[in-house]
């Protein structure tokens, strides 16, 4: 059967003209497509690229609360490097993100494979472990700042009971390398789900038949997993490492309520080091200059996803 | 060994192999409503023992974040903000996402990319200028900056993630529809829309999770005590100078996750297919 | 807020409150004047109560609404002044603490027909409040109140001892090596928070030493004053504390001595009024005593609250009256103040001795006889580049430094190195 054009459907006689010229030039795709599309097209571009802009604006200038800004060039960006909270804040970026992903990854392979298990309460399991994702983690923080107390630390407290500490305990939160294995523990705690529970779809989707054609030709479950598991599962992986490296390396939640960048300055993340800079101290511009930094790595995530991972999407 | 006992220990082993994966993810929450049921004297004891309470448990901590905090004022905003900000996000993704996924016309590739693109600008990148947008809009100190922000995020996820959805529809359903008589704009809302709707579900909880979730928007663009969210609420108020509420803290901190919590239980499912869906794509 | 005839909103309460109200303001027929006040969460709970039934007295007695606002003292706090300015709207006053004042210079107004009544009945304000809200010769904010540090101790355990209560930074030390032989270590944070500042300014002071000289331009951190400091700082962190304070927050030493470890503090007064409210059992052998002092004198670190008005205010004068309100009579203010539970505590000379500091004996060094309170920075004039120094911790990361290993000599370098930078960038 032929499929009818729009503009070919009869008009009932008695309807106004205009209405029904309209409706039939809005049910062409290429009106209506726009049409849809632009709602969200506007909202993106006045709410997302304009302040983008404004944030170039702002980072070339010398904006201050309150004052007049002018146009300094990219000074900022260079006045930067003379600080001793932006280098390290710098090196913070690329050392949490680089752990904690790391440990995602890792993690959540683990984890997935054992979920893909059968098991007994599946339900149950699988909701226990996606929880910590689903809590809002400004609050779910709250719960861990008080785990880390420099005073009442149960962490500390167990590990005493266990025999694995001495008495005190170390203060997590105020000594440098602890404060950041602390971020990190928190920002893996949070996005593991993700990762195991993205990383188990993908292990469903692997057909049962190619795990019984090796293992009838002789592979263990060692070779099975490395040959067969890892290589189907590398396009998820790939997508789920990429996304969540935009998102751990500007995270902000954690370090602002667990540490607020301390001590010294050795948890700070872009993030939170803008926001000091912009809002606390008061210089917008330089606020505006430490986020842009993050901007090389999301757009090498971008490019990255679009060239080798966006095959099937568009 | 006989068989059938084989898989059994190698089932107790899975179960106990996933047991630390658990008591990583379940105990942070256990010892917050701990926490937030214990008694002062205990809590501030250094000798207590953290893992139990032995003094006998108390609301008082309760009690105090609801009627001696704006607690409920925060809950309430969050609940406007969320709902408002999720339905809009919903309607506007939906729309673009029918049209991404199935029409053609120009620059539907370039649209697609632009979306999936600005989900990937970070809010931390943003937040300092929407400040001085906001601002100029008059918006400043009040939840409706952040109904009007947050579909900056979320329509852009619940877009990517409708997409996958309508292209699972059949188009021979749509077609049908539309030899039949139906305008696209009919066929989209009387045949696709009713099949999508596990897909809708999914973008309305991510979406409401989300938002809920949301922090350094809702900490910058709302200030007096009135406008908060329940995180912003919770996390600065219940702290004056130096002295720390830990119960109240703790309590506040269960009490506003409550509302996704209930969402979760019921919909887990929905959950877990949504994320689902990301990896298949 | 009931009703009022607005005709007679002139009228007056008490003697000043009429002859101000007198002194030409129009009345405004047909239309009700409202005014707003943002104003922090107070430490002391009943104070924002007692506040806001002296708003609602106010609006019954001369008709005008108010409206007060709170705001955490935390993240928000910093967005809400940004914004109000730059939207150039928002309340009519702010309360502001400290050197506010100087970073929002230009969009206060002048209130120094205010501060001079109220100074001609209270006495001069105490210098902290004057070197927070008067800026470049004019007084942009109104001092309210202000919390101060003040040493706290465990009397309980010194008496046990036969301790000598120090009155000075040597005695704490020769007492210091006591209690940390008897567990109960000195407790002095050493880390980048604002009790490390609090307590290294006073030090330094007393040793007659600064940071940034009065023209504010000149770097003076490297100075004999400063070498005497430090070295006091290793002493003690020696023979007197434990390595934890290099980790502190701000709670941590209320904790502590909350807990019974420390044995003496350098605090506001909410560890002690925390202890008593959680009924803890260190709350009755905590006390306090009177600043320690130095060769230079006796200085300490408060926290002066003051209100400011905002110039695109549209009601600036019922701003001023609701001030004169609240501070301008003797009985108000003292029952705004009682409220405080000595939390807060007036700011100007006549006042010092205040009925709130007499309802528990353990409050009597909160008099502060003979001290001299400052804000961070002094004698610099508090322009942001002198509190960017302030903000990026430079003192208490100096003292970090050469108790953990540095040399004196190059802690200090590298301290002026880094004020240096900021005062030049």
């Amino acid at each position: 059967m032929a499929a009818v054009r729009a503009d070919e459907i009869p008009v009932p006689r008695g309807r106004p003209r205009p209405v029904a010229r309209l409706r039939t030039w809005l049910d062409r795709e290429s009106v209506l497509g726009p049409v849809l599309v632009t709602p969200a097209m506007l909202l993106l571009v006045l709410l997302v690229a304009y302040p983008f802009v404004m944030a170039l604006y702002f980072s070339l200038s010398n904006a201050f609360i309150g004052r007049p800004s002018h146009f300094i060039g990219i000074r900022n960006f260079v006045h930067l490097w003379d600080s001793d909270a932006f280098r390290q804040t710098f090196q913070n970026a690329f050392v949490f993100t680089g752990i904690a992903v790391a440990f995602k990854l890792v993690m959540g392979i683990s984890l997935a494979l054992l979920l893909n298990e059968q098991l007994w309460f599946k339900r149950m399991i699988r909701g226990a472990v996606l929880l910590p994702w689903v809590i809002p983690t400004a609050l779910s923080t709250l719960g861990w700042w008080w785990m880390f107390n420099s005073l009442y630390s149960v962490v500390n407290w167990t590990g005493i009971a266990l025999g694995v500490m001495d008495p005190p305990g170390p203060n997590w939160l105020g000594q440098k390398y602890y404060a950041m294995a602390a971020v990190v523990t928190v920002n893996v705690w949070r996005g593991l789900p993700f990762f195991a529970i993205t990383i188990l779809a993908a292990l469903v989707a692997i057909p049962r038949e190619l795990y019984e054609a090796a293992e009838a030709d002789g592979a263990n479950a060692n070779a099975r997993f490395w040959h067969i598991t890892l290589p189907l599962l590398k396009p998820v992986l790939a997508v789920v490492v990429l996304f969540s490296t935009i998102f751990t390396f500007s995270d902000f939640n954690i370090v602002y309520i667990l540490t607020h960048g301390g001590p010294i300055n050795s948890t700070h993340l872009f993030a939170t080091l803008s926001r000091m800079l912009g809002l606390e101290v008061g210089r917008i511009g330089e606020g505006a200059a430490v986020s842009l930094y993050l901007f090389p790595l999301l757009a090498f995530v971008v490019w990255a996803q679009l060239r080798f991972v966006r095959k099937q999407a568009y | 060994m006989p068989v059938a006992r084989r898989p059994l220990m190698k089932r107790v082993l899975i179960h106990l192999g996933l047991l630390p994966f658990l008591i990583f993810a379940l105990f942070p929450f256990y010892h917050m409503t701990l926490t937030s049921l214990k008694k002062d004297r205990e809590l501030y004891d250094r000798h207590a023992v953290p893992l139990i309470i032995r003094q006998g448990p108390t609301l008082e901590h309760y009690s105090k974040l609801l009627w001696e905090t704006e607690f409920l004022t925060w809950t309430k905003n969050s609940l406007m903000v969320t709902i408002l900000a999720t339905g809009i996000s919903v309607v506007i993704g939906t729309v673009a996402a029918y049209a991404l996924a199935r029409l053609r016309f120009v620059g539907v590739s370039s649209f697609g990319t632009g979306i999936f693109v600005t989900y990937l600008v970070p809010t931390s990148l943003l937040f300092l200028p929407l400040a001085q947008v906001v601002n100029w809009l008059g918006l400043a100190d009040s939840k409706w900056a952040l109904i009007l922000t947050y579909p900056t995020f979320l329509v852009p996820f619940c877009t990517w993630l409708l997409m996958g959805y309508f292209r699972t529809v059949p188009k021979e359903v749509e077609e049908c529809a539309m030899v039949d008589g139906a305008t696209r704009i009919q066929a989209l809302w009387r045949i696709v829309l009713p099949i999508a709707i596990p897909g809708l579900v999914c973008a309305v909880l991510f979406a409401f999770t989300l938002s809920w979730n949301e922090f350094i928007y809702a900490l910058t663009f709302t200030s007096s005590s009135e406008q908060l969210t329940a995180s912003v609420g919770v996390t600065s108020e219940l702290i004056r100078g130096d002295i720390y509420f830990w119960g109240s803290l703790m309590a506040g901190a269960i009490l506003g996750s409550v509302p996704i919590v209930i969402l979760y239980v019921f919909f887990l499912d929905y959950y877990v297919s949504g994320l689902t869906a990301g990896a298949i794509k | 807020m009931g009703s009022v005839n607005r005709r007679e909103f002139l009228t007056a309460t008490g003697a000043g409150l009429a002859g101000i109200l007198a002194a030409g303001v129009p009345p405004a027929r047909g239309q009700q004047r409202e005014i707003s006040y943002l104003c922090w969460n107070n430490f002391a709970p009943n104070s924002d109560k007692k506040l806001a039934e002296i708003g609602q007295r106010f609006t019954k007695d001369t008709g005008i609404k108010l409206k007060i606002d709170h705001i955490s003292h935390m993240g928000p706090q910093q967005n809400k002044y940004a914004s109000e300015v730059q939207t150039q709207a928002g309340h009519d006053m702010v309360e502001m603490r400290m050197h506010f004042p100087w970073l929002y210079e230009p969009q206060l107004v002048d209130v120094s027909d205010v501060v001079a009544e109220l100074e001609k009945k209270y006495g001069k304000a105490l210098s902290s409040s004057y070197e927070g809200a008067h800026v470049n010769g004019v007084w942009r904010a109104v001092p309210q109140y202000h919390g101060m540090f003040v040493a706290t101790y465990r009397e309980d355990l010194f008496k046990k001892a036969s301790l000598k209560v120090p009155d000075t930074w040597e005695e704490l030390y020769v007492v210091g090596k006591e209690l940390k032989k008897m567990g109960n270590p000195v407790g002095i944070p050493i880390s980048q928070n604002y009790d490390s500042i609090s307590t290294a300014g006073p030090v330094l002071w007393s040793f007659g030493g600064m940071e940034v000289d009065k023209d504010g331009k000149t770097v003076r951190i490297n100075s004999p004053a400063t070498v005497q400091t430090i070295e006091w700082y290793k002493k003690m962190f020696r023979d007197c504390m434990e390595p934890e304070v290099l980790s502190w927050s701000d709670a941590s030493n209320n904790e502590s001595i909350q807990q019974g470890k420390a044995g003496w503090i350098h605090n506001p007064v909410s560890a002690y009024i925390v202890a008593k409210q959680r009924k803890l059992v260190t709350a009755d052998g905590i006390n306090h005593h009177r600043s320690l002092g130095g060769p230079h004198g006796r200085h300490e670190t408060d926290t002066p609250r003051h209100i400011g008005i905002w110039k695109f205010s549209k009601n600036i004068e019922a701003s001023k009256e609701w001030i004169r309100y609240l501070l301008g009579k003797r009985e108000t203010y003292d029952e705004y103040i009682m409220a405080g539970d000595a939390f807060n505590l007036p700011v100007y000379e006549k006042l010092q001795d205040h009925p709130v500091l007499r309802t528990d004996p353990k409050y009597a060094a909160l008099r502060g006889e003979g001290v001299q309170y400052h804000t961070y920075g002094w004698p610099a004039p508090a322009s942001d580049k002198v509190q960017l120094i302030t903000n990026s911790y430079i003192l208490p990361n100096m003292i970090a430094k050469a108790v953990t290993g540095t040399s004196t000599k190059d802690s200090i370098a590298w301290a002026e190195t880094e004020m240096k930078k900021i005062l030049a960038g």
